[in-house]
């Protein structure tokens, strides 16, 4: 076990009504990381997080807490606080009482005591003056920072956190972001983080943990896990991206959309088929006749900071995000440079495997 | 403010039916027979106290009981499947499609000193008790009739409990005591003082189930005025007196609560 590990899931499965939502994942979470899960929809992120929290207990496998085994611990008596999807504050209770009612529970804390740790999260989510504010006459963004508090006044070793921001509109949730990123910072603590977005997983995260249908995909650091994708599902779920077949002749050398370039890839068998990855913003535009490919530009649509062109070359569609505006119709030329071809080996194909809702 | 028109058929409904009643009531409770004004009703009333504080006390025990059944139960309904959930409540309402005379005849058959408790105890040289005839079997048919009217209104406020709540709760360091006592009681509380209300409300006015299993011996406020009206004792403005001082007792017990559901928040019902 790493020296600094906390958490460690060993080898664990979870069904519902005989589906498998956890298929044997592995996976170690160091101490004071931020770590993000990552997927769509019913990948099982969120049942990973409620077996870490101790809401699911796993049909198979171990969970290790600081080296303990934490199997059949139940939530009350583990050192790990929630922030939930919906916040689930108690609507009887004001605010005070809300972030207040971890300390009254667990501990004999004298009350200015209990009330010193209140202010102190207060002031942490920049909720002053909200004390006696009731929970259900407060802003989404108002209930989230008196969830955060409420799950960190208990001084956790961990806070796991399911989708908080989902329900927050675009601005506020970036505002949430740096705020979350902070927190974390300054309390020094280890935050475990679920969502489907993954800007806000790069933005955040220590480490994101790619997750689809059960499995765990890739484990990275954010500029890992964009630039170095495993496979075209990480990279098209990763951003945008160009998905297209290829051929890897040798080593170095890769053929795709009826074109051999050299790349920066090798140890794929000979003449294997491979998905090859390039991300819109690595195309360079130029003349037609001075690319590697000419395309002809089919759509154009702006994107705020960009312009998103679709051009077509012979039966295929390339994305490309560049600063400079052409009309549809304009032949262009394509090019990209060897670091920004990715070749990946094809995934295996599809089973059974259905992407549900989660519960 | 302004009366919709589509409102007063509703509105007819009422003054013909509940305010024009009300207010004979009220006359005749402060009038003697010729019709003159005569406060001798409320004096005379004040002689039927014990009848009085025996029907509040037998309705308390009632509520009380019925509301520690009904807890426990509407909370497991409410954490049930929701296919479970309507099977569960349907046999709650089962016995209520039944006419409730019968079903406080059948406990009299039940209960009799040749009935067919006492005739199972007798096989074993046991007894026979004497069941009929006391509060005790006035308090089990009030618990057994009035029961499905605690269990229904507490199960429809559980149902909304959000679960995530009770998980927040464990999350925070309660066991189930705690998550009991600090999140499912405060916000059942609307769910308890209407179902006290409705167990309270028909159980202190009640006149069947005492004279059906209480016997003579067990008379109550209800019984009182059915005699005023019905009865030998015939004399309406006595009677009207005893509804009145009836209605002033439900209307200070259901202030009572009131008030104690005032202390709890009353958001968890908009839940």
């Amino acid at each position: 076990m790493h020296k600094n590990t906390l958490i460690s899931l060993k080898n664990i499965s979870v069904e519902f009504d005989g589906e498998k939502i956890l298929n044997g994942i592995n996976l170690d979470i160091n101490d004071k990381e931020f770590v993000t899960l990552l997927g769509p929809s019913g990948c099982g992120k969120t049942t990973t997080l409620r077996i870490i929290g101790g809401f699911i207990d796993p049909d198979q496998g171990d969970v290790f807490f600081d080296g303990v085994r934490l199997n059949g611990v139940p939530p009350y008596k583990r050192h790990i606080n929630t922030v939930f999807q919906r916040y689930a504050l108690f609507p009887h209770l004001n605010v005070y009482e809300n972030i207040e009612f971890g300390l009254k529970i667990n501990k004999k804390l004298p009350e200015s005591e209990r009330k010193a740790l209140v202010k102190e999260m207060l002031a942490l989510v920049n909720l002053k003056g909200f004390e006696l504010r009731k929970v259900t006459q407060l802003s989404g963004g108002q209930q989230q920072r008196v969830a955060i508090a409420r799950a960190l006044v208990n001084h956790p070793r961990v806070l796991l956190l399911d989708e908080p921001l989902g329900a927050l509109d675009l601005k506020l949730r970036k505002e949430m972001q740096i705020e979350l990123k902070r927190i974390q910072q300054r309390l020094n603590i280890t935050f475990i983080y679920v969502t489907h977005d993954q800007e806000e997983a790069l933005t955040m995260s220590d480490r994101v943990i790619v997750m689809k249908d059960g499995n765990i995909l890739q484990i990275g650091s954010p500029t890992d896990i964009y630039n170095e994708p495993v496979n075209a599902f990480v990279a098209d779920f990763i951003g945008e991206s160009n998905i297209l077949d290829g051929i890897m002749h040798e080593d170095y050398l890769v053929e795709f959309a009826g074109k051999k370039l050299e790349c920066v890839d090798f140890g794929f068998a000979k003449k294997e088929a491979v998905d090859v990855v390039i991300r819109p913003e690595d195309w360079k535009i130029s003349a037609s006749e001075q690319g590697q490919f000419s395309a002809i530009v089919d759509s154009i649509i702006f994107k705020g900071v960009h312009w998103e062109i679709i051009a077509k070359h012979d039966d295929l569609s390339f994305m490309i995000h560049t600063t400079q505006k052409y009309e549809v119709g304009t032949s262009i030329g394509m090019s990209v440079v060897p670091e920004d071809i990715h070749i990946m080996h094809k995934m295996p194909p599809e089973g059974d495997s259905k992407q549900e809702e989660e519960a | 403010m302004k009366v919709k028109a589509t409102a007063s058929p509703y509105l007819l409904w009422m003054a013909l039916f509940i305010i024009i009643p009300l207010g004979l009531v009220a006359y005749f409770s402060v009038t003697d027979r010729l019709g003159n004004f005569s406060l001798e009703n409320y004096r005379a009333s004040l002689a039927y106290s014990p009848v009085i504080f025996n029907s509040i006390w037998l309705a308390i025990i009632a509520t009380v009981i019925c509301l520690i059944l009904a807890y426990p139960l509407a909370y497991n309904f409410s954490r049930k499947s929701a296919n479970h959930q309507r099977t569960l409540i349907l046999l709650i309402m089962l016995p209520m499609w039944m006419n409730f005379l019968l079903r406080t005849y059948a406990w009299m058959t039940l209960l009799e000193n040749n009935g067919l408790i006492n005739r199972f105890f007798g096989l074993f040289g046991l007894g026979p008790f004497e069941m009929i005839n006391t509060s005790g079997a006035v308090v089990l048919g009030m618990v057994y009739n009035y029961l499905p009217f605690m269990i229904l209104p507490l199960y429809s406020v559980m149902t909304k409990i959000d679960h995530s709540l009770i998980e927040a709760a464990q999350d925070l360091g309660c066991n189930s005591i705690q998550v009991l006592k600090n999140v499912i009681i405060p916000l059942s509380m609307p769910g308890v003082t209407t179902g006290v209300t409705m167990v309270f409300v028909p159980a202190v006015s009640t006149f069947v189930i005492s004279r059906m299993l209480g016997g003579g011996s067990n008379m109550l406020i209800g019984d009182l005025i059915e005699m005023q009206f019905l009865g030998n004792a015939y004399n309406p403005n006595l009677g009207s007196a005893l509804s009145m001082v009836l209605m002033v007792i439900i209307l200070i017990c259901m202030a009572l609560t009131n008030m104690f559901e005032g202390v709890e928040e009353k958001e968890g019902m908009l839940l």
